[in-house]
């Protein structure tokens, strides 16, 4: 399939239903009767050009378009990363946890394993929610705060304290490998796990931790060849249009 | 077990052997370059075990200089521009054959990448000695202490450690911990 901006969103989504995610972050609402992707967009303030190649990578993943969607303004990446986060935290990491929970409810034989996998999968969650409240509350600010105050007359004062001891280099060395404990969970339980009575519950959280751990990688990806270099090409222009005395 | 690199212009057919390629066994890793500068570039960081040239191709270098860059045992099969008689080679493909001769001829090759992979994966158990060093490392300790408590040293845990990794596909210290309750090489109540 061929997407442009004349195709309606409707039969967008008919051809790929794993875009409803994309929509889903970007928070464009359904009930898109005959608009098309140009129509939608437009109405929702999202950039036409920015929709496009995420959605064509999202589809094709054939080539990424790193270099096109570095062109547009910082935020709108954050605010889809932002939405994937409360996605993640919310909705499908909770519920892979609650199926776990009922497996173990359930299957008698396969409890005591069950009980192993959850606590795995606690500790996970753990580990997983630092990682983005990291993210939240001081790498997205952090980045936010640099696009305002460069398009500034003048940057505020305590942020440029705060820049010129900082960059976003030094959260590079922090991004931890949030992908590894999932990919062992999941093989432990494709490989290493009996066989449970209950089958179609059990093959269900697989397929959601195959889903979320397919996710979390796309995330890396936008975040490390994205944002990460959009972000220190505009420390580079801060730097550069308020040099340091 | 093969890496592969076609090097061919044409677009159409650069698609078109990416397509049954991905579609065949034993090809491990794809790669595709259409200008001999990126041919020669790919060539060095790839370092392809088959390469698949086609012979209009302007490679810069010779026949026997290109075969001393590629890796030991590499083969290069050319893709020719024109028909082929029946009896062409195994390392000439080309641009006229049909889908059931490319894969033949493809397979030939492959199978030798093949048959040395098979004899070096075939044991996945994992050894008693690792299954001593995965106790321990579940028991929570760190290399050094497993190397120390052995009488081995920490670089010897580190390479058992990796095999395990290899072997069970599995990574983090949690993961490798849940694998030895579920397989009774240790207790819960020994973690608690």
């Amino acid at each position: 399939m061929h997407i442009h901006s004349n195709m309606k969103m409707s039969d967008l989504v008919k051809a790929d239903f794993e875009l409803l995610a994309v929509l889903q972050r970007l928070k464009i609402p359904f009930g898109f009767k005959d608009k098309s992707i140009q129509a939608v967009c437009r109405e929702e303030g999202i950039d036409l050009n920015f929709f496009l190649s995420l959605a064509k990578w999202f589809h094709e993943r054939d080539f990424f378009p790193g270099e096109t969607l570095m062109n547009h303004p910082v935020k709108w990446l954050v605010k889809y990363l932002r939405s994937t986060h409360s996605c993640y935290i919310d909705y499908q990491i909770p519920r892979i946890e609650s199926e776990i929970v009922l497996i173990e409810n359930t299957d008698q034989s396969s409890s005591r394993n069950m009980k192993l996998m959850l606590n795995f999968f606690r500790e996970y969650i753990n580990e997983f929610t630092t990682h983005i409240e990291l993210e939240e509350k001081t790498i997205f600010p952090y980045i936010l705060q640099l696009e305002e105050n460069l398009a500034k007359e003048q940057p505020d004062s305590d942020f440029l304290k705060k820049i010129r001891n900082y960059t976003i280099r030094d959260f590079l060395g922090e991004h931890s490998d949030i992908e590894e404990k999932l990919t062992d969970l999941r093989n432990i339980l494709l490989k290493y796990l009996a066989p449970p009575s209950d089958n179609c519950l059990f093959t269900n959280v697989l397929i959601e931790i195959f889903r979320l751990g397919n996710d979390l990688r796309d995330h890396t990806i936008l975040e490390e060849n994205v944002l990460i270099p959009q972000v220190i090409n505009l420390e580079k222009q801060f730097h550069k249009k308020f040099p340091q005395e | 077990m093969a890496k592969v690199l076609i090097a061919e212009t044409s677009y159409l057919v650069r698609r078109g052997l990416i397509n049954l390629l991905e579609h065949t066994e034993g090809v491990t890793e794809l790669r595709a370059a259409g200008h001999a500068e990126t041919i020669m570039q790919t060539l060095k960081e790839f370092s392809p075990d088959i390469l698949l040239l086609n012979s209009a191709v302007a490679i810069p270098v010779s026949h026997e200089e290109l075969i001393s860059r590629l890796p030991d045992k590499a083969r290069i099969i050319y893709i020719i521009n024109t028909p082929l008689p029946e009896d062409s080679p195994a390392y000439q493909i080309s641009i006229f054959d049909t889908k059931n001769r490319l894969s033949e001829k493809l397979s030939i090759h492959l199978q030798h990448y093949k048959q040395k992979q098979t004899e070096k994966e075939e044991t996945e158990e994992l050894t008693p000695r690792e299954k001593l060093i995965l106790k321990h490392v579940a028991l929570g300790l760190t290399n050094k202490e497993i190397a120390a408590k052995l009488y081995i040293s920490t670089h010897t845990v580190i390479s058992h450690r990796k095999n395990i990794t290899r072997k069970l596909d599995i990574k983090t210290v949690s993961g490798l911990t849940v694998y030895a309750i579920l397989n009774g090489i240790i207790k819960m109540e020994d973690i608690a």
